[in-house]
């Protein structure tokens, strides 16, 4: 009983919002959840989108959702967030944390207060939950697109461009975001494994700098004159190689993966700078991750693991309303 | 004999302060050349005789030189822009918006609706200029806090305008400023240098740079010699925004988008462009050329390393170790020539 209502709402999304409380007998006492969405940065289009996502689930479920975060990608940023928003106690926290050791003890404040926690995009621990092995167990579940899976994705479809041959790079922002350190690791897998004619070149670090992932495109390409193809892990590592193509008169001739969807990749898909663009599906992992958290606090078991999927875009396919919907919007 | 001696060691005195005065100068030649031995045994190709990589580098130098530009001046006077790198964001972000506009809402041509993006970008900027400039000359807001709260409130200002995204421009003229070349010049790279011989004479040959120099030399003294220095102050700040907003609007041209943070990670390379060019963070000193270089040196390292295939690492101990270097050599020329200054 308890389950279907679950699995009718998770069918029916927003045709619930309207007559929720009517039909459901499970919010008969008029609970009204607080469900808390903590995203690892607040300006970045991938977690805006997800808090559409959330947004549309907590209006579909007739909850409330918070939204807070810190500007930046930081520990010492969060974690003051995230103990004013502990302390506000909500029912549930969907979390990013921005880091898998040092967010641990913060969260299991939260979990010693009776909160539930689930982690969304990145994890704490190994992101494995509710194994029973010890401290870093306790959220009830990991809501994600797997990145490295995203990162061979993106080998293929670059590999596949170039004609399976010649030497690609992977511009990336830092080293030490578990996120784009799986997808140059799923990338460089994918490679290794099944692409013996491509070499894989030093990953350059931009610091997330459009200005100087260019410099570092034209500095490789003056020593690599064959070089075919770049991954970019994200937007600017990605916008930022598009340029320095550019710049060095390329445009066309060096392939370009990009990672991450907001809604300029359209134009950059259609006049060339972008041979691809993976999208991760961030609305979704909001809307399944408040579901999840709705479905716990009702009192249904939740799956410790949701994966959620990638949509690969290409000037022939952008138009497509069904990829189309992928972009990140507000 | 007396005199003889005196005139020997201000001799070496006077070598000795024109290698300081030339310090960003030289460092890049010396990195210049560690490039070229590097790159020619390594790849048979020279580093410095390409067009290719002197266009990348100069590419690459424009934005931190912009932002830096109007840092000296600011720096000169003993003051500080915290703000610049979010200045930069707003202007890029409004730029974009506003040559969208212009050619979508306003029907205008896209050349006008580039000119539009570009006088938008730069007018905005006036407004965090102005602001930091009345808090440190009005309220007697310390230039680091002032400058510090501006970086916020740019910041803010400018991810709110962009809705969090970046904004994307479709304008061929806008893309042609911010990528086109003329006889091989890189269009960017051509702006950049007018800029900087415009401040170089602002700076040098004007009233307001001579107010500048004494103002950062000794305010006290600045103020009894007549100067008003509220009004200096204004305009200090204002110019530096001034400079950003540039750097913003031309931002958006070249990356055919405007980002609220296209210049987060420039502000602490274009407060290092200024100091590693000679200006002293207690100001009174310090000139365009120095600043030219500074940006040059770290354009040079930072594409030299890649260019020559340094892991990735490494880079980060580079341009550090540069700074440090850099502010050594200033401390020194201070110790060794602090007591002819009295003389």
């Amino acid at each position: 009983m308890e389950r279907r209502q679950f699995l009718t709402m998770l069918g029916a999304g927003a045709a619930v919002a309207g007559t929720g409380a009517l039909t459901l007998p499970a919010r008969a006492e008029n609970k009204k959840y607080t469900i808390a969405l903590v995203p690892g940065l607040t300006t970045d289009a991938f977690y805006i989108t997800m808090h559409r996502g959330a947004q549309a689930a907590a209006d579909a479920l007739g909850q409330d959702l918070l939204f807070q975060g810190a500007s930046e990608w930081n520990v010492t940023l969060q974690v003051p967030v995230l103990e004013a928003v502990i302390a506000r106690k909500p029912d549930a926290i969907l979390i990013a944390p921005t880091d898998k050791v040092q967010l641990v003890e913060p969260l299991k404040k939260a979990f010693d207060a009776g909160i539930a926690v689930f982690c969304v995009d990145t994890f704490i621990g190994n992101g494995v939950f509710q194994t029973g092995a010890g401290d870093a167990d306790f959220p009830l579940s990991y809501i994600a697109s797997d990145n490295i899976l995203g990162g061979r994705i993106a080998a293929r479809a670059l590999a596949k461009s170039i004609g399976d041959k010649g030497k690609v790079y992977v511009s990336n922002v830092k080293p030490g975001v578990s996120t784009t350190d799986q997808r140059e690791e799923g990338f460089k897998a994918e490679i290794k494994e099944n692409h013996p004619n491509i070499e894989v070149l030093e990953t350059q670090f931009n610091d997330d700098d459009a200005n100087k992932a260019a410099a570092q495109v034209q500095a490789v390409f003056g020593r690599t004159p064959d070089l075919a193809g770049i991954f970019g892990a994200n937007l600017f590592s990605a916008t930022g190689s598009a340029n320095g193509v550019k710049q060095a008169g390329q445009a066309g001739k060096i392939k370009i993966a990009a990672f991450d969807a907001p809604e300029s990749v359209v134009q950059e898909l259609k006049d060339g700078t972008f041979e691809i663009a993976i999208a991760q599906h961030p609305a979704e992992i909001g809307y399944f991750g408040t579901v999840a958290a709705f479905a716990h606090l009702t009192g249904n078991s939740v799956p410790t693991a949701i994966g959620t999927g990638f949509t690969v875009m290409t000037k022939d396919n952008i138009d497509d309303p069904n990829v189309k919907r992928f972009l990140y919007t507000g | 004999m007396t005199a003889t001696a005196t005139s020997a060691r201000q001799e070496s005195h006077g070598l000795l302060s024109m290698i300081v005065e030339l310090r960003a100068w030289i460092f890049l030649l010396l990195l210049v050349i560690f490039f070229e031995v590097w790159a020619r045994s390594a790849y048979g190709q020279s580093f410095v005789i390409n067009a290719y990589n002197l266009q990348a580098i100069g590419i690459f130098a424009t934005a931190p030189l912009l932002l830096g530009l109007g840092q000296t001046f600011v720096i000169i006077s003993a003051g500080i822009d915290l703000s610049v790198g979010f200045t930069m964001g707003l202007a890029a972000v409004v730029s974009a918006h506003a040559a969208n506009m212009a050619s979508g809402v306003l029907g205008l041509d896209l050349f006008t609706a580039m000119l539009f993006g570009l006088v938008a970008g730069i007018g905005v900027a006036l407004i965090p200029g102005l602001v930091n400039g009345l808090l440190i000359a009005k309220l007697r807001v310390p230039p680091f806090i002032g400058t510090l709260g501006m970086y916020g409130v740019a910041r803010g200002a400018a991810y709110l305008l962009a809705g969090g995204m970046t904004v994307p421009v479709s304008n061929a003229w806008y893309a042609w400023i911010g990528n086109g070349r003329v006889l091989g010049v890189p269009i960017l790279v051509i702006i950049t240098v007018i800029v900087v011989l415009l401040m170089h004479y602002l700076l040098s040959q004007t009233r307001f740079g001579q107010h500048t120099y004494a103002f950062g030399a000794s305010r006290a003294a600045a103020v009894r010699s007549g100067i008003n220095v509220s009004s200096l102050t204004i305009k200090l700040y204002v110019l530096s925004a001034v400079c950003a907003g540039l750097a913003g609007a031309l931002y958006s041209g070249r990356f055919a988008a405007g980002a609220a943070q296209a210049g987060e990670p420039l502000l602490l390379d274009s407060i290092a462009a200024v100091v590693i060019g000679g200006a002293s963070l207690f100001g009174g000193s310090g000139n365009i050329a120095g600043t030219v270089a500074g940006a040059l040196v770290i354009a040079t390292i930072q594409y030299g390393l890649v260019f020559i295939n340094v892991e990735p690492f490494w880079q980060f101990v580079a341009v550090g170790v540069v700074i440090i270097i850099s502010v050594l050599v200033d401390q020194s020329q201070r110790r060794l020539l602090g007591g002819r200054k009295d003389e």
